[in-house]
């Protein structure tokens, strides 16, 4: 493998990192406050189909990616109602999101037509003066969104760590009878989570689609919103470890491409399972090391009943 | 404390954020409630309390009420999407129920639908969320394929062969994630999702690969013989239904009779004090889930051949949701779950008969199921709470 395609796969590799960071973050927002969102890959969909909507009628990509994590937030609200207010099991209700989503998705692209409509995206922004650079320059030439990306995990990382609306989101995840008794609204709370997080979760699925792809294809996450829940167990429900471990997950999905170009000859199916593979992989890798067992937010999936006693 | 206090901050927004909580300010509210029995209807405040029990005609009637409200969106999202309202009643009942070919078409789609409810049942009773029914599926059917393919054994033990390869490469493929389970404590829900799709594309590498039928461009195997196909019970009924109504009973004597269905009970109810009784708990949980995977290979083995007759690249969508709702509306019971595939397996007819005439894409089935399980987890809220009214001018 020569210098060149390292270069390549190297560069594109944010482009294929960024879904699962902005997905993983969302779901650390709605895991840190408690609530288990296993309806990541179904609120996917449904940003990738708002954006791609949005941008065959309105055409603006900004504003494309902004109705999407709108309609991801919406969608969330039957998952946040029934979780938090009706208490139904948080697996079931996942489940249940993600399959609406992926027969309403479904439907709504085929009946709007927006299948295989292929759209404009935005274009590469070069980093400066680093984009200048020779040869590594190629490395700073990515889209918006790529530089968007770090300030938002910043900002997220800050709100948890240094600010006391983070500390309270926290502590509703943590341990809400405690929360309850000091005053925190555990239900407030964790409504906000859940739309805030599914926002960004639906951000990652429209980047997918109206950044990356540029058309809507049914089903067209293809499991990634999976994979970002089990990249949050590996980030042991950490802002930063979650985006490097996006920035693995986007490595490994960006060789792909690379070595088909480069003439490496491969069974193509068994390629296309690597990311599934790895997944389990660093399922197994975290449980065998068992380290930081006790970072997973106390309440994780346990709905808050004040009327019951513990 | 006196049940009347505990309330929920849903029914009660500002009940915790305005005031500290003091024990003085709990009493502070018990004393007026009672003296203001008469309020305007705008103030009235309710509490929410856990119910001990509900009589099971009440619960029934909830669940009903959930089933019509889940039909009832059904309906206008099928109106929204362009079927004439007064066709539907006529699509739904009349047309698949009454109707002879239609109603052979619903038994012979409930066949791997029954299978997989079984397989889901089985599963949750042991606690364990397999969510990897679809991969089961595929391996199920790889497994007989191979047996069909590879000619193993002679002709008239071909199909019993094929049979036992669908049971063991459905159980090998859940295998794995429930020793990761029960050994390192590895997510299942992950675990099994991650290997469906390895298997699905494992399934593409055979169907367009080395065992592609020759005599076509299409990406499936090449037709079993006529021998490796399940026969035909007389009357167009197939013989799969057969099989998947023996696995019923089965199950059902597994769950209810046998003593691993008592051991299951314990399991669910609690396993440290499970195990502490001296009931094999990993045993239990390694036996029903290992019996899950096989039947979600026999479901494979009844699409393949039952249905197919050869591997086909997409056989198996639609069915692992499928399989999770039918456990899930049948509360894990084999002989409920039975009566819920007939039915999901007749929306599944009638969807593809939607698709025909009315040009509604096939996922209007994925999102009716998806409606009618949310509507029903959360009748389940009405079952297990109960509203009760007590006095508004104390709560501030």
């Amino acid at each position: 493998m020569n210098g060149g395609i390292v270069l390549n796969w190297l560069a594109s590799t944010p482009d294929f990192a960024v879904p699962y960071a902005l997905a993983a973050l969302g779901l650390i927002i709605c895991e840190r406050a408690g609530v288990l969102a296993l309806g990541a890959e179904g609120l996917m969909l449904v940003g990738a189909l708002a954006g791609i909507g949005a941008q065959i009628v309105i055409g603006q990509p900004a504003v494309s990616l902004v109705l999407a994590m709108l309609a991801a937030s919406v969608v969330s609200v039957l998952f946040a109602v029934m979780v938090i207010w009706l208490r139904v099991n948080q697996v079931i209700a996942g489940l249940a999101l993600v399959f609406f989503c992926q027969g309403l998705t479904a439907l709504v692209g085929s009946m709007a037509e927006w299948t295989n409509h292929a759209t404009e995206g935005i274009g590469a922004m070069g980093l400066w003066p680093l984009s200048l650079l020779p040869g590594v320059g190629k490395l700073f030439e990515q889209n918006a969104m790529v530089w968007l990306t770090p300030p938002i995990f910043g900002a997220v990382a800050w709100f948890f760590a240094r600010t006391s609306a983070g500390l309270r989101l926290r502590a509703v995840g943590e341990n809400p009878q405690a929360a309850d008794a000091a005053g925190i609204r555990v239900t407030a709370w964790r409504f906000a989570a859940v739309l805030a997080g599914s926002a960004l979760v639906g951000l990652a699925g429209a980047y997918i689609s109206v950044v990356s792809t540029k058309l809507w294809i049914a089903g067209m996450t293809g499991g990634r919103g999976w994979i970002a829940v089990g990249l949050v167990i590996f980030a042991r429900w950490s802002p930063w470890k979650a985006l490097a471990g996006a920035l693995l997950f986007g490595c490994i999905e960006a060789l792909i491409p690379q070595l088909a170009a480069a003439g490496v000859q491969l069974p193509q199916y068994f390629v296309m399972m690597t990311p599934y593979a790895v997944t389990l992989g660093v399922m197994v890798w975290v449980a065998l090391s068992r380290r930081g067992a006790d970072e997973e937010p106390g309440a994780l999936g346990q709905p808050y009943v004040r009327e019951e006693r513990r | 404390m006196a049940d009347a206090s505990l309330m929920a901050d849903m029914a009660v927004p500002s009940s915790t954020s305005s005031t500290p909580p003091k024990a003085s300010s709990a009493v502070a509210h018990e004393a007026p409630r009672n003296a203001q029995p008469v309020q305007p209807l705008a103030r009235r405040r309710y509490a929410l309390e856990i119910r001990q029990h509900m009589p099971w005609r009440w619960q029934a009637l909830i669940l009903a009420a959930a089933l019509l409200a889940g039909f009832a969106i059904s309906a206008a999202i099928l109106i929204a999407a362009g079927v004439p309202a007064d066709e539907l009643a006529n699509e739904f009942v009349m047309q698949t129920f009454f109707d002879g070919q239609n109603f052979r078409a619903v038994l012979f789609q409930a066949a791997p639908m029954i299978l997989v409810g079984l397989a889901g049942c089985v599963a949750f009773r042991a606690r364990f969320w397999n969510l990897g029914l679809e991969g089961q599926m595929i391996w199920g059917a790889i497994g007989a394929t191979a047996v069909s393919m590879w000619q193993i054994g002679p002709e008239n033990l071909r199909l019993p062969l094929m049979f036992i390869a669908a049971i063991c490469c459905g159980l090998l493929w859940v295998l794995g994630p429930a020793w990761l389970k029960l050994k390192l404590g590895v997510n299942e829900i992950i675990s099994t999702l991650m290997l469906n799709y390895m298997a699905a594309n494992f399934l593409l590498h055979l169907v367009y690969g080395s065992w592609k039928d020759p005599k076509d461009n299409f990406p499936y195997s090449p037709q079993f013989r006529l021998f490796e196909r399940l026969p035909e019970l007389g009357a167009g009924i197939g013989s799969s239904i057969l099989l998947a109504g023996v696995v019923a009973l089965l199950a059902w004597w597994l769950a209810s009779v046998s003593r691993m269905g008592l051991y299951l009970r314990f399991v669910d109810a609690n396993p440290r004090v499970a195990h502490a009784s001296g009931v094999p708990v990993r045993r239990t949980i390694y036996g029903a889930v290992l019996l899950s995977g096989a039947m979600a290979g026999l479901a494979g083995f009844a699409v393949a051949a039952g249905q197919e007759g050869r591997l086909t690249q997409a056989f198996y969508q639609g069915y692992g949701f499928s399989g999770i709702l039918i456990a899930f509306l049948a509360r894990n019971n084999p002989l409920a779950a039975t009566v819920v595939a007939l039915l999901v397996a007749a929306l599944f007819v009638t969807g593809r008969s939607l698709q025909v005439f009315y040009q509604v894409p096939f996922s209007m089935v994925q999102l009716i199921q998806a409606v009618i399980v949310v509507c029903v987890a959360s009748s389940d809220f009405f079952i297990r709470h109960r509203l009760r009214r007590v006095g508004g001018e104390a709560v501030q």
